[in-house]
């Protein structure tokens, strides 16, 4: 069986941040919408392409919480004649990280009305990854895309390149300091090293 | 719902079209060698802009104020981007980096020169950090001063990152997320603080900085020039307090030699030499825009490739931006088995559209070469010639940008007043409409700027072609057929992208 698997990096940075609106190449990028007829919360949608569908996946709410019931919706459809899947779609979860490969099934969903909807509700703030899993024309098709629940740690950023420029700063006064030390004793070094 | 720009109308295009015809029978007609225009004016000597340049340039303080205001922004901007809303055109990070900076900079080139970089923070707070002053020189500083290896004093690493730039902002989408924006600005910001840390002088800047350097090869086309104003002083000078600074002013960061400058290329607008030099014998001058690329700067063979390679991206920048352009990706990854954003399909045309535009610009080199039968290198010819592709880059830039600067800018005012975009919702269908509606200037108008861009940009690369071709290998008028059809086929390929509708960026 050929198995027709996303590549998960390509989706989880597109979309782990997730940006919005309409960009110029829309595949992958997720997009926010306003429900216009009710006042319910905003949702976001993100549309790629694997194999022979296009799959559109939304999030209601767009930016779920930690106890607050949520929904995914995928919607395939055949690239060539626009034909809805009608089949079954399996939904799995897993933390968002690299060490913790432990999927959890969320739940098995038939079709409804072309869609596949399959509730959630996470205790815990974190990053996650939803997989949707379905079999086509002999093929499996596994679509990974990401979940945010809660706040994103932003701290990550920050701290690298606060972490960065301190190691570097050290690093460049330790090697200063060595070769003032090393010009102190040599005449010869001092001489070739003009930057001090 | 994708919602688009209308496209400059056909009307329009025709008239373009017949100008340029104008303008090639000229050029052929013409058998002398083009002489720019030579007159400059001292700006300092004019009344109102003269004082206040006078006020910028001769004094650190006021830079340096300057300079804190756009690291203070730059600081909100990562803030806003790491802790505030994704919602794109909700949050100041992106908002502000690619519809108002991004779009704004190129446009000041033309005015302004590389002034960006006088006040770049990327600079200031790696000059900060690493020679531990807030605009005064001293004589100890946290930089091991290493030579820059040789192999590294091109601009290929500008270039590359470029092209690496390009496929962030249009592949992944950084324009449309506020979050990776940040990272992007973090990361510019390690990269200035890490090669200042290690070099001596400022290789980034020199030789790194893509932004840098896409401002610095636009500006030969900027209206304004840091000259000296008697070349026979800087002739004689001994001391060259611009090239080596001064007790109190760092030397040129870019080591530039004013008596001998004759481009904008690397020039960063730091006023160093304004202020070191003892004959205060430099200042700010106004030019014909074609002077510098007709007849001053000077070929070489990293700053030709940098020049085609941005004339390629830029076209790519447009063609992404149509309609169609989605279609096309996503039959091409079908077709090569690509899937989720189709990153590789995307890499892949990226890479097709860069060639395509060397091939064809290899291609009228070699057919000038034949024609005009010239013992002149290959490569003496490609280099001399790639200035012809920086006036159509950047006309095409502009003209391109001009649509996002006045078309997508409404709505700033509720991102000044909530620039983390706490709360906010996505943009309604009637904020969308409004948005697509309300525009900055008239529409005619728009059309109006776009058209005379696009002949201004196929007139100066006329003068280009003939002033190098005289230069180079001593031919003029027919023989440069085939350098003017290149002009003609790019310009074409612009012309024909601006009348298309382009996809809004909301
Ligand atoms: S070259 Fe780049 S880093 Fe240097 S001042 Fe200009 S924009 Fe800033
Ligand atoms: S010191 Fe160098 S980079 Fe700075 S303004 Fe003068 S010539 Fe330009």
């Amino acid at each position: 069986m050929n198995i027709k698997k996303m590549n998960l990096i390509r989706i989880f940075f597109l979309t782990l941040f997730c940006s919005s609106a309409q960009g110029h190449h829309v595949l992958g990028r997720p997009s926010y919408s306003l429900n216009e007829d009710s006042t319910t919360p905003p949702s976001m949608q993100v549309e790629v392409q694997v194999g022979e569908y296009y799959i559109t996946y939304m999030v209601f709410p767009a930016f779920p919480s930690p106890n607050q019931p949520g929904r995914v919706n995928l919607y395939a459809s055949r690239i060539d004649n626009g034909e809805p899947f009608q089949g079954q779609v399996i939904f799995k979860v897993r933390d968002n990280n690299w060490l913790n490969k432990r999927e959890e099934v969320l739940g098995i969903q038939a079709v409804d009305d072309n869609v596949f909807r399959q509730g959630f509700e996470f205790q815990e703030a974190g990053n996650y990854i939803i997989r949707a899993e379905f079999e086509s024309d002999s093929e499996s098709y596994q679509i990974d895309f990401p979940l945010r629940i809660g706040d994103a740690s932003v701290f990550g950023p920050i701290g690298v390149t606060v972490s960065l420029i301190a190691l570097l700063l050290i690093t460049v006064n330790l090697l200063q300091r060595k070769k003032l030390i090393n010009a102190k004793i040599s005449p010869k070094y001092r001489y070739k090293d003009k930057s001090l | 719902m994708i919602m688009t720009h209308p496209g400059l109308p056909y009307e329009w295009a025709i008239i373009i079209c017949l100008l340029m015809i104008i303008l090639i029978v000229l050029a052929l007609r013409t058998s002398s060698i083009y002489e720019p225009r030579q007159y400059s004016i001292n700006l300092v000597e004019l009344p109102v802009i003269g004082p206040l340049i006078k006020f910028l340039t001769f004094n650190s303080w006021p830079l340096f104020i300057l300079k804190l205001i756009v690291v203070l922004l730059f600081l909100f901007v990562i803030t806003a981007g790491l802790f505030g809303s994704p919602i794109a055109e909700r949050n100041l990070a992106t908002v502000l980096t690619w519809n108002l900076w991004w779009t704004g900079v190129i446009v000041s080139v033309f005015f302004l020169g590389s002034a960006w970089c006088a006040i770049c923070p990327w600079d200031t707070i790696a000059g900060w950090l690493i020679r531990r002053r807030l605009w005064y020189r001293t004589s100890s500083n946290n930089s091991l001063n290493l030579k820059l290896p040789k192999r590294l004093r091109n601009i290929y690493p500008a270039l590359f990152l470029l092209v690496g730039l390009t496929w962030l902002e249009l592949g992944f989408g950084f324009t449309i997320n506020p979050y990776m924006t940040a990272f992007l600005g973090l990361l510019i910001m390690l990269l200035a603080i890490f090669s200042l840390a290690i070099y001596e002088n400022k290789p980034f800047c020199r030789f790194f900085c893509p932004i840098g350097r896409t401002i610095g090869f636009y500006s030969q086309l900027a209206v304004v020039e840091l000259r000296p104003i008697d070349t026979d002083i800087c002739a004689n000078c001994t001391t060259l307090e611009c090239y080596y600074g001064t007790e109190t002013i760092e030397p040129c960061p870019t080591r530039l030699v004013m008596g001998r400058l004759k481009q904008n290329t690397y020039c960063t607008s730091c006023g160093n030499c304004v202020q070191s030099c003892s004959k205060k014998n430099i200042a700010w001058r106004m030019r014909p825009p074609t002077r510098e690329i007709a007849q001053d700067a000077r070929s070489h063979w990293d700053e030709a490739w940098f020049m085609l390679i941005l004339l390629g991206i830029t076209s790519f920048h447009g063609v992404t931006m149509m309609p169609f352009f989605e279609k096309v990706l996503s039959k091409l990854g079908y077709m090569i088995n690509d899937s989720g954003s189709l990153l590789l399909t995307f890499s892949i045309l990226l890479f097709i559209s860069l060639l395509i535009s060397l091939l064809v610009y290899i291609f009228f080199i070699w057919l000038t070469k034949i024609l005009s039968i010239s013992p002149i290198s290959f490569k003496k010819l490609f280099s001399g010639f790639a200035f012809t592709a920086l006036p159509l880059a950047f006309v095409y830039h502009l003209a391109h940008n001009l649509n996002h600067l006045v078309r997508e800018n409404d709505g700033i005012g509720q991102i000044i007043l909530n620039p983390l975009g706490i709360e906010a919702e996505p943009l309604s269908m009637m904020e969308k409409h409004a948005r697509h509606t309300e525009i900055l200037l008239n529409q005619d108008l728009i059309f109006l700027l776009q058209s005379s861009l696009i002949v201004f940009g196929f007139w100066v690369s006329l003068k280009i072609i003939q002033n190098r071709g005289i230069s180079l290998i001593k031919i003029n008028g027919r023989y440069l057929l085939p350098m003017i059809m290149f002009s003609v086929l790019i310009t074409g390929i612009h012309l024909w992208l601006l009348t298309q509708p382009m996809i809004m960026r909301m």
